[in-house]
Formats: C-alpha cells, sequence, structure tokens
C-alpha cells in the first residue's frame, strides 16, 4: 500500500470513533440511538479527506501517519468537548474547520519551508510581541492569575503563546544551523564537561530571558517550561553538547525555586501540588478542589471507565462544578474517567506516536534547518502535553496549557494545525530522493 | 434504561477500533524501518545525524567524521560529469588555474575560491572573484562554515558539499 493510501485508510477509525463517541454521549443523555452520530462521522470524514487529498497533491512523500494521528487526538476532542457542553463543542467544530483551513494555506504558501529562515527576525519579534501583548490592560485578560490570552470583545479571544511557540522554534532552528559551529569550536574541557567561551552562551541567556519573561510578566509557569524545554531540545540537537541542557536546567530550577516562593501564585500552585488533599487548601478559593477532584475523577474511571457521559461533572442542584475548566485543564481527568485506564494509555500513545513520527522526520531530513525545526516543534508539543498531563496526574504542579488537539481552544487548535503542516513539509522535503 | 448494552457496547467498541489502529500504525512504522526505511535510497542521504556535529568532540583532524569523508558532489559543471565527487582532504582550492578542483568555467577567476578545515568545520571563502561564489544561493561574504548539503555554485558549476 502506497504512503498516501495508507494514510486515507488511517483516516476510516477515526471518523468511527467520532460515530462511536457521539452514539455514545446520545445514548447517555437521551437515551436514543440517533443516526446524528453516523452524520457527524461521515462529515468528520469528509473534513479529513479534504485534508488528505490537499496533502496528496501537494506533499505526496510526506510521513502518512502523522494526519491520521491528529486526526484521532481531534476526534477524541470533538467527543469529549461535546459531552461536557454541546455548545462548546459547536465553537470546537468551527475552529476545527477554521485550523484545517490554516493548515492548508500553511502548506500552500510556504511550500519552500526553508523561507522562513529569510524572515528569522521579523518572526522572533513578531512572536515576542505577541507574547506580552495580554499584559495590556484593555485587551489582555488572565484566569487564575496568569496573563494567558487577548479579548478583543465581541470578536474573539486570543492566546499568542500557541503561536509564539512556533516561531521562537523557527527562530532558534534557523539561528542555530547558522551559528552552531560557534557554540563547538573552541570549547574546553573542565572535570570532563565541555565548556563553550562565555559569549557563547548568548542563546541559552536569551531561551532563558524568554522563560523568565514569561513567568515575570505572565505568571504562565505552564508556557514558561514548555517554550524552555523546546529550546533546549533544539539547542542540544544542534550543539550535542550535555553541558547547554545541564547549565540550562540548573538556571532554570532557580529561576523556578525563587519565583516558586517569592511569587504568591505560583507558591499557591505549589501547595496545592504538594498537599492537594489538605482540607484547608481543598476549601479555599483557588486551593487544591481542582486537582484533588480531578484524581477522584480518574479513580472513578477504573480500567476500562465509566462510559461515555458517565462523569458526574455537576452535582444536581449545585451552583458550580464538581471539577473546574472540565473542556480545557482537566479534560485529561475526564477521559480518564470515562474510558479508564485503557482510554488514557491510548491517548497519551498517540501522542507518543506522533512525536516519533516528528523525531524521525528530525532524523530524515538533510538540511540542518529541516532538522531542528523537526525536532524543535516535536519537543514543544511534547512538553505541552507533558506539562498538562503532568499537571493533571500531579507528577507536576497544575498549570494551564491545552491539550494539544484534544482540550476545547481555538487559538490552540488552530496553531497545533500549523504545527502539523510544518511537520509534514519537513518530511515531504525529508523522504524526497534526491535529483 | 433499555439502550444500556449499546452503551457499554460502544465503550468497548471504541477502546478496541483505538487500540487496533494503534496496533497498525506501530506495525506499519515497524515494517518500514526493517525495510531501511527504503523511502531515501540514494547516496545523498544524510548521515544519521543530519547536524552532524558528534564529530566536532572527537579532537581534531581525526578522520571519524561519521565515517564518510567530506567531499563535494559535482550537480552539473561544464566539463565534469554530474554525480562524480572530489574528496577535499584537509581543504581544496577551486578554480580555473593550477588548482586542486578545476573549473572549466568562462566565469570562474583562476584562483576562485578556497575550502579549509578549522578542527571538524569545513569553511568556504570567496578569494577576491570577478563573479562571486554563491553558498545556497546567496552570494558569499567572507569565510562561511559549511553544513552538510550545502550548494555552492561558481558561475554555471554547482557542487554540494557532503560530509
Amino acid at each position: 500500500m502506497s504512503a498516501r493510501n495508507r494514510e486515507l485508510v488511517g483516516l476510516i477509525p477515526a471518523s468511527l470513533l467520532v460515530t462511536a463517541g457521539f452514539a455514545g454521549v446520545f445514548i447517555q443523555r437521551s437515551n436514543v440511538l440517533s443516526n446524528v452520530s453516523l452524520t457527524y462521522g461521515a462529515i468528520f470524514l469528509g473534513l479529513c479527506v479534504a485534508g488528505h487529498i490537499l496533502i496528496r497533491m501537494t506533499l505526496p512523500r510526506a510521513d502518512p501517519y502523522m494526519f491520521p494521528l491528529v486526526a484521532l487526538l481531534a476526534s477524541f476532542g470533538l467527543v469529549m468537548v461535546y459531552r461536557i457542553d454541546s455548545t462548546l463543542a459547536r465553537q470546537q467544530a468551527q475552529w476545527f474547520v477554521l485550523g484545517l483551513i490554516l493548515f492548508a494555506a500553511t502548506i500552500i504558501l510556504f511550500r519552500d519551508y526553508r523561507r522562513l529562515e529569510r524572515y528569522r527576525y521579523t518572526i522572533v519579534l513578531v512572536s515576542l510581541g505577541l507574547m506580552v501583548l495580554p499584559r495590556f490592560p484593555g485587551i489582555g485578560y488572565s484566569a487564575n492569575g496568569a496573563y494567558l490570552g487577548i479579548r478583543i470583545p465581541g470578536l474573539f479571544v486570543f492566546q499568542p503563546a500557541e503561536f509564539a511557540k512556533i516561531g521562537l522554534v523557527i527562530f532558534l532552528a534557523s539561528y542555530l544551523s547558522d551559528t552552531r559551529q560557534v557554540l563547538v569550536v573552541g570549547a574546553r574541557r573542565f572535570l570532563g564537561v565541555t565548556i563553550p567561551p562565555i559569549k557563547h552562551f548568548g542563546p541559552v541567556v536569551m531561551i532563558w530571558g524568554v522563560a523568565m519573561l514569561i513567568l515575570i510578566l505572565l505568571h504562565d509557569v505552564g508556557s514558561s517550561l514548555m517554550f524552555y524545554g523546546g529550546l533546549l531540545a533544539v539547542l542540544y540537537v544542534a550543539t550535542s553538547r550535555i553541558s547547554f541542557v545541564v547549565v540550562g536546567m540548573v538556571a532554570f530550577a532557580l529561576g523556578a525555586w525563587y519565583l516558586g516562593t517569592h511569587i504568591s501564585h505560583i507558591h499557591a500552585r505549589v501547595e496545592d501540588w504538594l498537599h492537594p488533599f489538605d482540607p484547608r487548601l481543598y476549601a479555599s478559593p483557588l486551593g487544591s478542589y481542582q486537582i484533588a477532584n480531578g484524581i477522584f475523577a480518574q479513580a472513578a474511571g477504573g480500567l476500562f471507565g465509566q462510559g461515555f457521559g458517565q462523569s458526574t461533572l455537576v452535582f444536581p442542584g449545585a451552583k458550580c462544578c464538581l471539577i473546574p475548566n472540565p473542556g480545557t485543564d482537566m479534560i485529561y481527568a475526564i477521559i480518564t474517567d470515562e474510558l479508564g485506564l485503557f482510554g488514557a494509555a491510548a491517548v497519551l500513545i498517540t501522542y507518543l506516536m506522533f512525536v516519533a513520527r516528528g523525531f524521525k522526520t528530525a532524523v530524515m531530513a538533510r538540511d540542518s534547518f529541516s532538522t531542528l525545526l523537526a525536532s524543535g516543534l516535536s519537543a514543544m508539543f511534547a512538553l505541552q502535553v507533558f506539562v498538562i498531563v503532568g499537571g493533571v496526574t500531579r507528577v507536576i504542579p497544575l498549570t494551564g496549557v491545552t491539550l494539544p488537539f484534544i482540550s476545547y481552544g481555538g487559538s490552540s487548535l488552530v496553531a497545533n494545525f500549523v504545527l502539523l503542516a510544518l511537520l509534514l513539509l519537513t518530511s515531504d522535503r525529508a523522504r524526497r530522493p534526491a535529483q | 434504561m433499555t439502550l444500556q448494552p449499546v452503551s457499554v457496547g460502544l465503550k468497548f467498541g471504541f477502546l478496541i477500533v483505538l487500540y487496533l489502529f494503534l496496533m497498525w500504525v506501530a506495525w506499519s512504522a515497524l515494517r518500514d524501518l526493517r525495510r531501511g526505511s527504503g523511502v531515501v535510497q540514494s547516496d545523498r542521504a544524510p548521515s544519521p545525524d543530519a547536524t552532524g556535529m558528534y564529530s566536532a568532540e572527537s579532537g581534531f583532524g581525526d578522520a571519524e567524521l561519521d565515517g564518510l569523508d567530506p567531499r563535494l558532489l559535482v550537480e552539473h559543471a561544464p566539463g565534469h560529469e554530474p554525480g562524480m565527487a572530489y574528496e577535499l582532504g584537509n581543504g581544496a582550492m577551486l578554480g580555473r588555474g593550477d588548482v586542486e578542483i578545476k573549473l572549466d568555467d568562462p566565469f570562474a577567476s583562476s584562483q576562485h575560491a578556497r575550502i579549509f578545515r578549522e578542527g571538524p568545520v569545513f569553511v568556504i571563502e570567496d578569494l577576491g572573484s570577478t563573479n562571486g561564489t554563491y553558498l545556497n544561493d546567496e552570494p558569499l561574504n567572507g569565510p562561511q562554515p559549511l553544513h552538510p548539503g550545502d550548494r555552492i555554485r561558481i558561475g554555471d558549476s554547482e557542487f554540494s558539499f557532503l560530509q
């Protein structure tokens, strides 16, 4: 079977999942087996096939598994968001279509994505500018103490960090593909660790600066960790110097420790993480209520879950929700509740496979910009999953980033489709036989 | 509650389809791997690490550069067979005159450009030629490090750097 036909076949299970998922939710909600779920599945399949035809025409050699894996994640997202709130799901479906349109636009406009290298300084300035926008009064808004997005009333809400992550990876990949030699040549060895000359720590300092800027200005621990880890990964791939990673980690740990003890909202997050079942924290506003209930929900899921629509999100007659932010931050907990350990593990395996395909693309790429771009985007994507799943499962303090392609959220969905387009462009080029 | 069994069936059906799909992806990816990833089949396939910096640690001047000698591959050049390659050793001069890599090109100067080695890195430098040297279609100003896959153009002659 050719690569493109494999991609087409791979879209069928994702559409089946949409049908099965919606049917399950309908039964739970109104006890009918409605054929509307078939319609939804067909529409989803139609949209995915449209995306597939575009790939078939423009990127015939691109990785055949990435698009079906993303379709699978998106089908999870649509079903779960619908199950949580049907109004949100309608918007999510619109965002999905818009995401596909932007996906197509990226592929058509940046057919030769290496043109991006030429605009690297523009890209990085726009990215950084976008990122500090939420701090401006009037358009910025904050959630739980973190400045996450900009809101233009009546028009849209927009989370710039989602797009900035792509811009920063493009910049760093392009910058390092030119200068990585300099970072390595002239290094001294001290106690078995290679130490480059001080002046060449410039990129590390820049990355560290970006991460700290996000922390200090925006109070957004999740994005900060994601950016820092992703950019450090690019630096490591470019230089294969573990010393950069070690120095970077230590610097981040120091910064995080300082901010964790000195900024009250971050300190509260750390306390919630360490003692989620402390009755005092559980009852306090912005306390560990969310985290603790998320853990109860995951435990209730058991091995195979309670089934679609069976998770208790709101107590009958209660004022607010049992699990706050079910559609964004806590969606992983709801998936675990309704599909159990097996369902949750499948989600993680899907992410793992997607990231593995991304790194495979990086390995196959023939020029250093492509290698760095693919590995940076994959690392950033993987870290985003780690930050939110780790937060929900109490591996790290819970911070609000979205679960890519699954969580409700327009910017996230659209930006991740752009990320997918860039990875497919890179992989098409990497697999093209030399002329 | 008559539809309860259907609901349970759907849940397990969902999980089964999900896992079958994931197994299919893993299995096909594995088969690709066994076939030696069969897609890129050419001697221009990259060294496993396209960033190729592992060599930088292994000291200077020794030929541990991923087992492949650095060389210039002729893409197209007057008087040269496309596909032939020049080994670079520790450096080479390009030009129309009496140099290592002779260019049969009216646009080349007699001593046009030189490639030399600085530790593990190969550097290209234009020697004040009349018509200039192009690295990846950008005119060369001053010495530039070469990366595997870089294209060097002088007049109508084009080479790519492999390592």
